[in-house]
């Protein structure tokens, strides 16, 4: 579990991230999405006991940043922004480098390496030079580099870059698998629709929290949501408006040849009660859909929101 | 330090070395370069008479060797005189392994992911400095061998025992290690502030100068070598250099300043 309290990181001047607070349960997927310059990395960095922070505090599976910085990079997987993978060596002699690195020996590290090759597809190519490599096998190895040593806390900095899309899918399914074995993942990426299927709450950054939620939340951020209702029978939708109009909970309300288009400020909740208040009006409904923003639409508010600052460091 | 983390990182240097031919020339050419050039004046010299009118002029060299006939004289003198280039090699080889591998895992951005384990960065540190020390080590002491036996070959054996005299084998076992660990952690520190090893190389390399200024004064001194004394003083004097050089190390070369500085 990671737990992160009024995290901050100045470099000279600059402050690349500022109070920062959020917790990241065990098996759960957190996503930080913000643009570029956000501060991602470099609370990733902080987080991952790189680079120490300013002021606030974190602590990583009960360890604390700074005293506890070698026992956190020793439980942490990390994938960086670039792959980084040493080009004159081949994919399993990177993998039994960072093997080693991590304190794997003998059987264990042959075993480890093997299996992680295998994970992401790359046992064929595995005694080939990085150096050969396109970026999408390089992604695949430095993926596996960050997974070799079964970390509890795992931050992945865009982990589907450059992968094709049956590799892609591959990964996100491992990582869902990781999330299932009670794995703290956090994962960064400008990919919302990667994030959206993947995570199970996302952050939106911009030097620091904008808002924490999960997808579904976070698309209905900012605005009332819409319900289309279809109706089937002798009176028309524009019947109903009046009645509609009256309910205290809708915002707004519109008819179009055979659907009542009714804005809703809480639609999960308010759904169940516009649905009930039309059939007792007489409706007869075929279907209900909620409209809301999509998650694109939802960061751009956000981030929007919140205009421009520094560049990442 | 723990051992076994030293040792992976060496083990991944020295695969990184042995798979670039081109560094690899580095370390080998100029190591027989200074080894040739000396032997090649003594194979000169055996093949030719010297010139009685010229005695005259090299006299106050083979003044160092009373016991010797003027010709093997002249020989002991130019293979000796040429002796102190062979620090040259512990001071320029491993300079240009260690910012290559520094400023090259940097611009590789394969530095953040080897921090972000349990690796210390002193323990990183150690793993290239003997990945880039070694080499040069082997170098030089080869080539000094091969150039004891090949000189004492084409001329006379009393040359071979000038070679390997006490002062030169106290100087291979102290100086030159210690002249390659300074300029593996200059190498190092410089490339901790750029990212340019043609910069860094350029930058680390006036560490030649007092060698060279060294070696010049010898032969305008008309002195055939160094004396103990000499090797001692030096041994201390690239000893203090090392820790003054091992402090700002440690300051400049932290994780976070490593991490931050990548452009």
């Amino acid at each position: 579990m990671i737990v992160v309290e009024g995290l901050r990181k100045d470099f000279r001047a600059l402050t690349a991230v500022h109070d920062m607070s959020f917790t990241v349960g065990d098996g759960e997927i957190f996503g930080l999405l913000g643009p570029n310059g956000a501060g991602k990395t470099t609370t990733v960095r902080m987080l991952a006991g790189l680079i120490s922070p300013t002021a606030g505090t974190a602590t990583v599976n009960g360890h604390s940043l700074g005293e506890g910085s070698q026992r956190i990079r020793a439980i942490t997987g990390i994938l960086t922004e670039s792959p980084g993978l040493h080009e004159k060596l081949t994919a399993r002699q990177n993998l039994a480098f960072y093997g080693r690195l991590y304190g794997l020996r003998g059987m264990r590290l042959k075993d480890a390496v093997d299996r992680y090759l295998a994970v992401v597809e790359m046992t064929e190519h595995a005694d080939q030079r990085v150096v050969t490599f396109s970026k999408g096998m390089r992604q695949k190895v430095a993926v596996a580099r960050a997974l070799l040593h079964d970390p509890e806390v795992i931050y992945l900095d865009e982990p589907t870059s450059g992968l094709d899309p049956s590799a892609a899918k591959t990964i996100r399914d491992f990582i869902a698998t990781l999330r299932s074995l009670g794995r703290s993942i956090v994962v960064c990426t400008h990919n919302l629709d990667e994030a959206e299927r993947l995570c199970d709450r996302i952050g939106i950054m911009r030097g620091t929290l904008l808002r924490v939620d999960t997808p579904a939340g976070l698309r209905r951020h900012g605005r009332s949501a819409t319900v289309r209702v279809e109706l089937n029978g002798a009176r028309g939708p524009e019947s109903f408006i009046g009645r509609m109009a009256d309910l205290p909970f809708v915002t707004g309300v519109q008819a179009t040849e055979s659907t009542l288009v009714v804005e809703l400020a809480d639609p999960r909740h308010e759904t169940p009660d516009l649905v009930a208040a039309l059939v007792a009006a007489g409706a007869r409904i075929t279907s209900v859909a909620e409209e809301a923003q999509t998650l694109e639409e939802a960061y751009l508010s956000l981030v929007g929101e919140h205009g421009e600052r520094d560049v990442d460091r | 330090m723990r051992l076994g983390y030293v040792l992976a990182v060496f083990g991944k240097e020295w695969r990184d070395l042995v798979s670039n031919r081109l560094l690899l020339g580095a370390v080998a050419f100029p190591a027989l370069i200074f080894a040739a050039i000396p032997t090649g004046v003594v194979a000169f010299i055996q093949l030719n008479d010297l010139d009685p009118s010229q005695l005259g002029q090299i006299k106050q060299y083979i003044a160092n060797f009373p016991d010797l006939a003027p010709k093997l004289a002249a020989q002991g003198f130019i293979i000796t005189n040429f002796m102190a280039y062979f620090l040259l090699i512990p001071a320029m080889v491993p300079m240009a392994i260690a910012t290559q591998s520094v400023i090259g895992e940097k611009l590789a951005r394969s530095l953040e992911p080897q921090l972000a384990t349990p690796l210390e960065v002193g323990e990183l540190l150690a793993g290239k400095t003997l990945a880039a020390a070694l080499p040069a080590v082997a170098a030089t002491w080869g080539v000094f061998a091969l150039y004891g036996w090949v000189n004492g070959a084409i001329a006379d054996p009393i040359l071979t025992r000038l070679i390997f005299s006490n002062v030169w084998l106290v100087a291979m076992a102290t100086l030159v290690p210690l002249i390659c660990l300074f300029s593996v952690l200059l190498g190092i520190v410089v490339s901790s502030r750029v990212n340019d090893p043609r910069t860094a190389q350029q930058i680390g390399g006036f560490v030649v100068i007092p060698i060279i200024a060294v070696a010049v004064a010898q032969f305008v001194g008309g002195k055939a070598t160094f004396s103990m004394e000499q090797v001692l003083i030096g041994d201390l004097l690239v000893a203090g250099l090392i820790g003054v050089t091992l402090l700002i190390g440690s300051w400049a070369f932290d994780r976070e300043s490593i991490l931050t500085r990548l452009a």
